[in-house]
């Protein structure tokens, strides 16, 4: 019997393909072909029928022509809602974002101090990871309201209008804080939701912070640097990579909330039938969010700092 | 005998002497001198310096305190729900119009609690999520191990390509493949032949199949961020580790098992953790191929309904919404209960695990 003769890296590439194939198999079944099939859907139109979807050309009602894009055409011309969901849920993600992002990093520099009580409040900050994911959330949210307990009611009322007014105007400045305390209150008003989803941010943040060398540090502490330079100059360089991720990440994690409006219009139009219209609705919002996190990651790829 | 006692005077005596050596004890300086000697410590620098110690030494003194307020504010903040709902799910129904109970109701009762097992069929209902979790987890884990360790430590054509493919797995929300997948399993058909034989379809709705089958071949629930985890996490071991083992005569399959699983314990420990608690939270995915099936999130999404159907007979109207909560609150929290036990007694491998299984190697 002749033995084939492959080099030893060679026999390393196929014993990978034999690592990865059980992958393979089922990112075929249950994620290429389905893909496709999605974005194939969204150009027809589609009706289930017993054991397949009929899929049938679209067809213009006023010229009676065939037009493949006529289902992206409806979602942003003729479809009530669609358009403005997409503005909002694009608004909200660019209001979040920064705010988010600059939050956790906050915290996960707080948190990183020594001080008693710190194992007990990283865990208190991740906790939202366990359970905000599923239904309990919006049972807690919605009890709390219809329950009077708003803690983020509470929370904002001690910062608003009056305190903030009353001390530009114990200063001598008045009218001022309107604009400002408005700004202060959307903020406040949403700090349940905020810290809620700040978990897995704070503690990327967290073990980019422990990963800053320590012989940085030092020659910082020799030169007499304050920690305001420190967190400019040594900080922020080096947590730049993971304020990438963690951008990303939080972009993700908004786009792909089932909670969100457009997620929820998406899921209306798929439970009156109407497939390929839904999934005309997908591929949109889906190629909006793509095209963003690329500007994104273009934009930052240039800040961020390689440790090389 | 008399050796040793000589060294034990020598000891004593070198002792005594050092002893005495010692500088006197400082006597207790009071505020008052304390402040002078600092006061002509700082007249020796440049007053740039001065500056400098000035300032440390008022955000030294300032921020604990002010880093105690913030940590103790946000926790409150983090923890109020969950205070809420223990509170809120012992309570009679009556308290919660009663303002004077803002927290500590007047009696305790265990009947809200009680209801809400009824309501969600509690037992059976968690008995299905664990054995479809831990099951579904576990095969997961493994796939995605596997996979992870073909993409890390092998080279082969196309490789970029796939990964690719794995990283869009991670993008791409679920809501764009749901449909082509339930027509999967809905007409369950493989290649061809079941239906040219039988003329039938095999259903698979309502089965566990659609939960086992994705993680199975590692495309379950969030598949490509752990096939990302464990790439990373794999590519971060030495090289030399294989060669040896390659060396010592094992096959790549013996070296995986026996070499690098070991050394990727905590990796594989975090991905099971969080394994389970996304299989536990997801009401998305399984709301589309269980109508009949109790899980613990599907049944606690329908408990509304649930409680006024077997609870208040089909009487909506004998309960208000603000009465409601107490059977709400009951609700969540024997479903975070498990979850949270779990979390309480391994909370250093959920946070460490994240941090060390290779998100900061990017």
């Amino acid at each position: 019997m002749k033995r084939l003769n492959l080099s030893y890296e060679k026999k390393k590439g196929l014993y990978g393909y034999g690592f990865i194939a059980l992958w393979f198999i089922g990112a075929l079944m249950f994620f290429i072909v389905p893909l496709i099939q999605s974005f194939y859907y969204s150009f027809h139109n589609v009706t289930p029928e017993t054991g397949y979807l009929a899929i049938t050309p679209l067809v213009d009602n006023k010229t009676g022509q065939t037009n493949i894009f006529l289902n992206y055409k409806n979602a942003f011309m003729t479809d009530p809602n669609f358009r403005q969901y997409l503005v909002e849920s694009l608004q909200d993600m660019a209001l979040n974002l920064p705010i988010i992002v600059v939050f956790s990093l906050f915290v996960a520099i707080v948190i990183n101090q020594k001080f008693r009580g710190r194992t007990f409040a990283r865990a208190v900050f991740f906790l939202p990871v366990i359970i905000a994911t599923g239904p309990v959330y919006a049972i807690i949210t919605g009890d709390l309201e219809t329950g009077g307990n708003n803690s983020a009611e509470q929370f904002s009322t001690m910062f608003e209008a009056d305190m903030v007014d009353q001390l530009l105007e114990f200063i001598g400045i008045y009218g001022f804080g309107d604009k400002f305390t408005e700004m202060l209150t959307t903020v406040t008003s949403d700090i349940l939701n905020l810290v809620w989803k700040c978990g897995i941010q704070i503690i990327v943040f967290l073990s980019a912070l422990q990963g800053i060398p320590a012989s940085a540090k030092e020659a910082a502490a020799i030169e007499g640097a304050t920690s305001w330079e420190f967190f400019w100059k040594i900080t922020l360089p080096y947590i730049s990579p993971m304020i990438l991720v963690n951008i990303v990440y939080t972009v993700i994690d908004a786009f792909t909330d089932p909670t969100n409006q457009v997620m929820e219009r998406l899921l209306s139009v798929q439970s009156e039938w109407k497939y390929g219209y839904s999934a005309a609705m997908a591929w949109s919002y889906f190629g909006i969010i793509l095209v963003a996190l690329g500007i994104i990651f273009w934009i930052m790829n240039k800040l961020v700092w390689y440790d090389d | 005998m008399a050796d040793t006692t000589v060294k034990k005077n020598a000891v004593a005596d070198f002792l005594a002497k050092h002893k005495a050596e010692k500088p006197p004890k400082e006597p207790k300086m009071s505020r008052k001198e304390k402040r002078e000697r600092f006061k002509k410590r700082m007249e020796c620098l440049t007053p740039e310096e001065q500056r400098y110690l000035k300032r440390k030494q008022a955000i030294e003194a300032v921020w604990p305190i002010f880093r105690g307020i913030i940590v103790f504010g946000l926790c409150f903040i983090i923890l109020y729900p969950l205070l809420f709902m223990v509170s809120a799910a012992f309570r009679p129904r009556a308290d919660m119009n009663d303002p004077t109970i803002m927290w500590i109701p007047k009696t305790f009762t265990l009947s809200n609690i009680k209801d809400a097992i009824r309501a969600m069929d509690f037992w059976k209902t968690l008995g299905n999520t664990m054995v479809l979790n831990i099951g579904c987890s576990l095969v997961q884990v493994i796939t995605c191990a596997i996979t992870g360790y073909g993409f890390a430590r092998y080279n082969f054509k196309g490789k970029n390509i796939l990964f690719f493919v794995v990283i869009m797995m991670i993008l791409v929300p679920p809501q764009i493949i749901l449909i082509p997948q339930y027509m999967f399993f809905r007409y369950f058909n493989p290649l061809g032949i079941f239906h040219a034989i039988t003329g039938n379809y095999i259903n698979f709705i309502n089965s566990p199949v659609p939960m086992y089958l994705p993680a199975l071949t590692a495309n379950g629930l969030r598949a490509g961020l752990f096939i990302f985890l464990f790439r990373q996490s794999f590519r971060g071991l030495p090289k030399e580790l294989e060669d040896a083992a390659a060396l010592d005569g094992c096959s790549p399959l013996t070296t995986f098992v026996r070499v690098m699983i070991p050394n990727a314990g905590s990796t594989f420990l975090t991905v099971f953790l969080f394994s389970i608690v996304w299989y536990w939270n997801d009401y998305y995915v399984s709301t589309s191929f269980f109508t009949e099936n109790k899980t613990i999130a599907l049944m606690l999404k329908n408990l509304d309904g649930n409680l006024t159907r077997i609870i208040f007979g089909n009487d909506a109207s004998s309960v208000n919404v603000r009465e409601l909560i107490v059977w709400m609150e009951s609700g969540c929290l024997i479903s975070i209960l498990p979850i949270l036990i779990l979390y309480i007694c391994l909370q250093k491998n959920f946070t460490e695990g994240i941090a060390r299984s290779g998100l900061t190697g990017m």
